[in-house]
């Protein structure tokens, strides 16, 4: 299904498209491509509230809109629409799915590393742990996120599905 | 340099489907005819879907990044089985026999790609208007198999970088008496805003 985004509470669709930031609450299930971009996953398990936003670009240089679409924009509007979600403030952790090496069609260096690393530091801003990743390689992955249980799946061509095993420690 | 009006931009990438699809007859010996021949500017959701949305199993094609008086991005690209159906054209197979991308299927499809793609640059590098008229180069085709959003992702981020919006030249065409579709996508560079001036602009209603 796809839907007309609501920036001002978050896309509420279960196909997150490219620079949009999908929210969830209680259950639902909130997936999305990604290459050279990445998909990172805010959760509060607590309060059972989840965003996924698929970042295609490491810094906004100014630009706000759409902000899921920038990693430095991605990560403050994520924890401002789960907030709105939960009612009150929230305590996340971070999941990062994406920042391939894809063929380059284009001129400039290679930018998946570059999202990787931008979003690293984002989070760091913040104080989020990243407590999962599948990041890198040379194919796309398909990212899907069981709100209700907080799994994170990865898909990609020749590898099947994976389930990105949280970092305990 | 002069942008091309809307008219023009169209004509020269019309002449350059119009090839594609001669070469593609030619080289696998069947009529090919063309479904789709457009020059667009799509937002950039739906430009990310041009090839299939976020349920679309895997497309297999060929990159090719192409420099010179355009630039840009240039992708074939096709279902897996229409991808092995022309593999199995081109290796002279019974068409059904090849089911995986060994690498004398992934070298049909480079091949492939290589004849309508520099067919298809070829005819635009021809009808360049004065000022742009010192050759188009592209490079070596790159076998991709992938998911179709995220290749198109990869095509769109130059555009992307600088807007919403994204403007491509979209073809397809289909080979008589065999179930292979193809399309073609070319994703110029944002640096050639000045020949695309006009296709940047708000559509004309």
């Amino acid at each position: 299904m796809t839907a007309s985004p609501d920036r001002t509470t978050g896309f509420h669709s279960d196909a997150i498209p490219i620079g949009e930031i999908g929210v969830a609450r209680d259950s639902g299930v909130l997936r999305t491509f990604v290459g050279s971009c990445v998909a990172v996953v805010l959760q509060d398990r607590r309060r059972r509230v989840a965003a996924l936003a698929h970042v295609m670009l490491p810094a906004a240089n100014g630009r706000v809109t759409p902000p899921g679409k920038y990693a430095d924009t991605a990560v403050p509007e994520m924890l401002r629409l789960l907030s709105l979600l939960a009612g009150d403030s929230v305590a996340c952790t971070a999941m990062l799915a994406g920042g391939a090496r894809m063929f380059a069609f284009g001129a400039g260096s290679p930018i998946g590393d570059q999202n990787v690393t931008a979003l690293e530091r984002a989070l760091a801003l913040v104080g989020i742990p990243i407590t999962a990743r599948d990041c890198g390689g040379a194919c796309g992955r398909r990212v899907s996120l069981d709100v209700a249980t907080g799994s994170v799946t990865t898909e990609m061509v020749g590898r099947g599905i994976q389930a990105l095993e949280e970092d305990r420690r | 340099m002069t942008p091309l009006d809307q008219d023009a931009l169209a004509s020269l990438f019309h002449a350059g489907a119009a090839q594609a699809s001669q070469a593609l007859a030619l080289w696998l010996g069947r009529p090919a005819s063309m479904l789709i021949d457009r020059l667009t500017r799509l937002s950039l959701i739906d430009a990310v879907g041009v090839l299939g949305g976020v349920d679309a199993e895997p497309i297999c094609g060929c990159g090719m990044r192409v420099t010179g008086a355009l630039s840009g991005g240039l992708l074939l690209a096709a279902s897996d089985t229409a991808g092995l159906t022309l593999a199995d054209l081109i290796l002279n197979r019974p068409v059904g026999c090849s089911t995986n991308w060994g690498e004398l299927e992934q070298s049909a499809v480079t091949e492939t790609a290589n004849i309508v793609g520099c067919s298809y640059l070829n005819a635009i590098a021809a009808r360049m208007p004065g000022d742009r008229s010192g050759g188009i180069l592209p490079s070596p085709p790159q076998f991709i198999r992938d998911y179709p959003a995220a290749v198109m992702e990869a095509a769109v981020v130059s555009q992307a970088a600088a807007s919403e919006t994204v403007v491509l030249a979209e073809s397809a065409f289909r080979l008589a008496g065999v179930p292979i579709r193809c399309g073609l996508v070319f994703v110029p560079d944002r640096n050639d805003f000045d020949l695309f001036g006009a296709a940047w602009n708000e559509p004309r209603s």
